[in-house]
């Protein structure tokens, strides 16, 4: 897998493999360094075992706290009610502040989810609302844990216990570690990714990840369908106890801090979120967005 | 043999071009601008350093690109005149088209050491 290729303004780079090192500053250090990596990288490659998503052997499950007894949730169909009132497809954003903590939910009106893999287009306007789904390794840039896009196992692995299952435009939000919802979206073309659980059965779910960052969650409440950010940085807990007090039954993580996304309002604005990061490179094939259109 | 293309995809449209058909590839912000030899000038909506990957990925080592520093993908075979003084580039058919680029001096001088370089062997 190759590095993220950056380049400085004093800096030129053959597209295509050709030999350009003796161009850069210091090439030789910069050779040695790419070897170095690639051969890191086939050594962890090899020795990393992957595992088809029933079974618990995944590599990432050591930094998962699992604290829930798993159960699979109740199907819920997107809410309707307001979509037939409205006519179009849009989100509705508002701001709620919840143990100190600002949440802004986005609450989706007459749409249907999917998944999307790689660079998303900024220009299609049928898209009422993106945000980054499933994380991605740090070391080879894959997607982590199960993943289905339209039927097709994309990845494999239970590095993370929550899930987000769309089957025939119903949607599936819970907490476990062997979900037959997996199989289910490769035989019916539906979609399928892993993330953080937050909210179990309107219990907590504590993870082991520390630290502060910008985040973001998919969350049904009493069958509805939304997501949550938080405008400033907070802790995984905080965000999970905040999405406890506000009525959630489940949560799982989206990709926080500043992934990219945006949102369009019931007046055609579109309020964007994060930021397109620059020096994605090669990672950029495996970002999946959850993505939200209007209704047909 | 099949005549190679750069094919750029996004959800809803499609551009297939062939690569002597790109005089260069410019950054703008999180899109790209792709001048042609026809001197149209199409908008990606791909960002340049996305840009360069697609065209490592298809077009391999029969690429005529270079990338030139942060800002600007260039078709080698256009490659005019070079000013590392003035930090100008200029890219020509000597016909149709010539379209100046500016960079760095030392990307400049990279890319002239680049071509001096290979006019020798």
């Amino acid at each position: 897998m190759k590095e993220p290729r950056d380049i400085r303004d004093d800096e030129i780079r053959v597209i295509g493999g050709r030999d350009d090192q003796g161009h850069k500053p210091q090439g030789w250090k910069w050779l040695l360094l790419l070897l170095a990596g690639i051969i890191i990288g086939i050594i962890v490659w090899k020795c990393w075992p992957t595992q088809p998503e029933p079974q618990n052997e995944d590599p990432e499950q050591g930094v998962f706290d699992p604290s829930t007894i798993p159960v699979e949730q109740p199907s819920v169909k997107l809410p309707l009610a307001k979509a037939e009132e409205t006519g179009h497809a849009f989100v509705e954003i508002s701001d709620t502040i919840i143990n100190d903590i600002t949440l802004r939910l986005y609450i989706p009106h007459q749409v249907s989810m999917s998944l999307h893999l790689g660079a998303i287009d900024r220009n299609d306007p049928g898209i009422i609302f993106a945000a980054q789904a499933a994380d991605i390794r740090a070391d080879n840039g894959g997607i982590v844990g199960a993943f289905v896009l339209e039927g097709e196992p994309k990845a494999w692995g239970l590095s993370k216990k929550g899930y987000c299952a769309i089957i025939n435009d119903t949607i599936k939000v819970g907490v476990a570690e062997n979900s037959p919802l997996f199989e289910e979206a490769t035989e019916k073309r539906g979609y399928f990714f892993r993330q953080y659980p937050l909210v179990d059965n309107t219990n907590l779910v504590e993870n082991e990840p520390k630290g502060k960052a910008v985040r973001r969650a998919l969350c049904d409440r009493n069958g509805e369908i939304f997501t949550v950010e938080t405008l400033t940085s907070e802790s995984f807990h905080d965000f999970a106890q905040a999405l406890v007090d506000l009525g959630v039954d489940n949560a799982i993580y989206l990709v926080g801090a500043n992934a990219y996304g945006w949102a369009t309002d019931s007046e055609g604005t579109r309020h964007e979120f994060g930021d397109l990061n620059p020096n994605l490179t090669k990672k950029w094939r495996n970002i999946s967005y959850l993505v939200m259109r209007g209704k047909p | 043999m099949f005549k190679k293309y750069l094919v750029i995809t996004t959800a809803a449209d499609l551009v297939r071009i062939a690569p002597e058909k790109i005089v260069y590839i410019s950054s703008d912000g999180n899109y790209s601008n792709m001048v042609q030899t026809d001197n149209e000038t199409r908008l990606l909506t791909y960002q340049l350093g996305q840009i360069e990957e697609l065209i490592d990925d298809q077009l391999g080592k029969i690429s005529p690109f270079i990338r030139i520093g942060r800002g600007v993908i260039i078709n080698r075979n256009y490659i005019y005149y070079i000013n590392i003084q003035s930090q100008k580039l200029i890219l020509s058919d000597n016909s149709m088209f010539t379209h100046t680029v500016s960079a760095s001096k030392e990307a400049l001088k990279n890319l002239k050491e680049l071509i001096e370089k290979e006019a020798k062997e």
